[in-house]
């Protein structure tokens, strides 16, 4: 019975990890930025859902959208009036770039909203199903159902729409796109602007489950980062899989070898994925 | 062009954020009795490090509206330099080596969490400038037999004493027993040496232990630690962690249905935030604290606790916990030892705090002969939204309820 709780706190914990992932492994495999400055994104996201929930008293779940639309604008202006500029500069330059935004951003957020802990507590926060001994909490359920709708959705967005196609040019070949009269950097922008808009649907969530604080993106950035990899750069599945793989085998080493272990088994399976399959688990071998 | 605005402006950004986080003033004016910090005021222990600094600037204008502390016959002003060394042990002691080498600090006020101060101890160590420090109590901080370190937080190893005691003699009382003890901590130094005295506790009061789990400091996730406490089904939980975990603890124990009938926390639930972020599922849990305004405590320049506690949100819009009270008392320990010294030799000033006994609004600050001070932790509890001490039986203010109704009850 207490395999079965892990095996369901494994899978929910991934989903959690899919969405917190899929906008940086989007904004990684089109613009080849490592964006270092996602946590913090997801921070904002935990925020803008925390405030309309405390001063409007609006529903987490209503305010996902506000949130995304909120990310989305400030991470399409990020990329436009910012990292677009540096975009064709070395990786190193977009690294340091993010880095720096990430100081800045976490920052404000400490000065306007002090470092205190938040929590966005509607009344069903830690309320859930059980049955018997085992227990399924209803918004780590919704998280992992809006996870995996998201991932469906920007599919079809990528597949399907005219935006999502320029898009998919772009991340093959930028000069050949720009031949086909794509705006580059627009294309950019708009696919920064949605990886935000994720983070911020993402931290939407996870405002509820885990204390808001200015600093919460640190470590949310790193988790990220390994899901995107060992999930596959580039892919639209990747960080489903590579999430739902790393909250399993993380719940489950937990709990069999001791908590203590948690990180090395995540960064164990990255050094193992790099040395394995360095395009991650749904990667193409030959890029 | 646009690509060398756009490195300027990069370097604009990442340099006034350097600036910002890194810029203090530096002064010379003469009769000033310089004292430097380096505190988190940004990264993890942001939170905390502002409770220090706003305890050290406190006493910084208390002390100098009162006229500054006479040595000699002649009056000194008090200047606290504080930097901030980013929650970051190694930023952390180049900005101590800093203060002691190029400020030229007279005396050191610690820095905030065990992991920062076991390193910067050996710092003030090296120069023979003394350092009291209020927010680091791991015994590694004392148990190299430095001579320039004071600490004013209780040792770590006696942070769940009062709370296993208080179970132990509740298993006498018949109908309220509590047996058996589960211990989960944090990876972090201080966490390790409160769970380590724990264990002892737990064995010297005759209670059983069904297991010890680590977790890693700052994790987001315990379901698996909390799921092996709904399969051991212990009495009681003992978590030692700093806020964050424990109230990711207390959130994740109801998701996962996991009733024990008392869980108690180190850090985390003598803060107002602790209670407004968990609302009604902070009650019940428990919390040590060395100090609450309530107490009965008395010393000459802040009055009673209440008073101090009233002083400091007149001055900062917010109610201090202990964090912040244990850094006033620091430093009112240097201004007795400096004024009992009557110099500013830190030898001899070294000397005044290792045989100082002084009664503060923190209560009595007396060090023992590690540097630290001797002092209990009083056992809180959450009772309608309020921290209210419930043991040890004379500073009680309530009776401790339990056992804690199960999640689905309450």
């Amino acid at each position: 019975m207490f395999e079965l709780q892990i095996i369901i706190n494994g899978l929910l914990l991934g989903g959690l990890y899919a969405l917190m992932a899929i906008g940086m492994s989007l904004i990684w495999g089109v613009t080849n930025v490592v964006n270092l400055a996602h946590g913090a994104l997801i921070m904002l996201g935990a925020y803008t859902t925390f405030w309309l929930f405390k001063l409007l008293h609006l529903d987490p779940f209503i305010s996902l959208a506000a949130s995304f639309a909120v990310l989305f604008v400030f991470g399409f202006l990020i990329q436009k009036y910012i990292i677009n500029f540096v975009i064709r500069a070395k990786m190193f330059i977009t690294l340091l770039l993010t880095f720096g935004l990430d100081i800045l951003i976490t920052n404000v957020a400490q000065t306007a909203w002090t470092s205190n802990f938040r929590q966005t507590s509607p009344s069903y926060a830690s309320n859930g199903f059980s049955y018997g001994i085992i227990t399924v909490p209803y918004v780590r359920l919704a998280a992992f159902a809006i996870s995996i709708a998201l991932v469906f959705a920007l599919y079809l967005f990528l597949k399907k729409t005219k935006t999502g196609q320029a898009i998919r040019a772009v991340s093959q070949d930028i000069d050949a796109a720009r031949l086909m009269g794509i705006n580059v950097a627009n294309t950019f922008a708009v696919t920064f602007g949605i990886g935000a808009g994720l983070a911020g649907v993402a931290g939407s969530m996870i405002g509820v489950l885990i204390p808001i604080t200015p600093h919460m993106g640190e470590i949310l950035t790193l988790k990220s980062f390994v899901i995107a990899l060992i999930g596959g750069l580039g892919t639209i599945f990747g960080p489903l899989v590579g999430g739902l793989f790393l909250g399993l085998v993380e719940t489950f080493g937990s709990f069999h070898l001791g908590a203590k272990y948690a990180d090395v088994i995540v960064f164990g399976i990255l050094v193992a994925t790099l040395i394995i399959k360095p395009t991650g688990i749904l990667g193409k071998n030959n890029e | 062009m646009r690509k060398i605005i756009a490195v300027f402006v990069m370097f604009l950004v990442v340099g006034s954020v350097a600036l910002l986080s890194a810029c203090a003033p530096k002064q010379k004016a003469p009769s000033v009795i310089k004292f430097g910090s380096a505190m988190s005021l940004t990264g993890k222990y942001a939170r905390e490090g502002k409770f220090y600094k706003d305890g050290y600037l406190l006493w910084e204008k208390k002390i100098n509206k009162a006229g500054g502390i006479k040595v000699n016959g002649k009056a000194y002003k008090v200047k606290v330099i504080i930097y901030d060394d980013e929650s970051n042990p190694a930023k952390s002691q180049k900005l101590y080596e800093k203060l002691v080498t190029s400020d030229k600090v007279n005396f050191l006020l610690g820095p905030y969490s065990s992991g920062i101060t076991i390193p910067d101890s050996s710092i003030a160590e090296r120069y023979k400038i003394p350092m009291i420090e209020g927010g680091g109590a791991s015994g590694k901080i004392f148990s190299r037999g430095y001579k320039y370190i004071f600490g004013t937080l209780p040792a770590a190893g006696n942070y769940f004493k009062n709370t296993i005691e208080m179970l132990h003699m509740m298993a006498y009382t018949g109908k309220n027993s509590a047996k058996t003890i589960e211990v989960v901590h944090s990876d972090s130094a201080f966490d390790n040496a409160v769970a380590a005295g724990a264990v002892r506790w737990v064995k010297a009061f005759g209670l059983k232990l069904t297991g010890v789990q680590e977790y890693p400091s700052g994790s987001n996730d315990l379901s698996s630690v909390l799921t092996k406490i709904k399969k051991s089904n212990p009495d009681v939980v003992l978590v030692a962690g700093h806020t964050h975990d424990a109230l990711l603890f207390i959130k994740q124990a109801k998701e996962n249905k996991v009733n024990t009938k008392l869980m108690a926390f180190t850090v985390g639930v003598q803060a107002v935030d602790f209670r407004q972020s968990l609302g009604n599922d902070a009650n019940y849990a428990v919390g040590v604290t060395p100090w609450l305004a309530s107490m009965n405590f008395k010393g000459a320049v802040f009055g009673t606790a209440s008073e101090f506690a009233k002083t400091f949100k007149a001055a900062y819009g917010y109610a201090p916990d202990y964090h912040a009270a244990s850094a006033v008392a620091g430093a009112l320990a240097f201004q007795s030892a400096i004024t009992k010294a009557n110099s500013l030799d830190p030898k001899k000033v070294r000397d005044a705090l290792a045989s100082l006994d002084l009664k503060t609004m923190y209560g009595e600050v007396k060090f023992q002969a590690n540097g630290q001070i001797a002092k209990g932790q009083a056992v809180i509890q959450v009772q309608n939204g309020k921290a209210y001490a419930v043991f040890p039986k004379q500073i009680a203010q309530k009776e401790l309820l339990y056992p804690a109704p199960s999640w689905d009850k309450r």
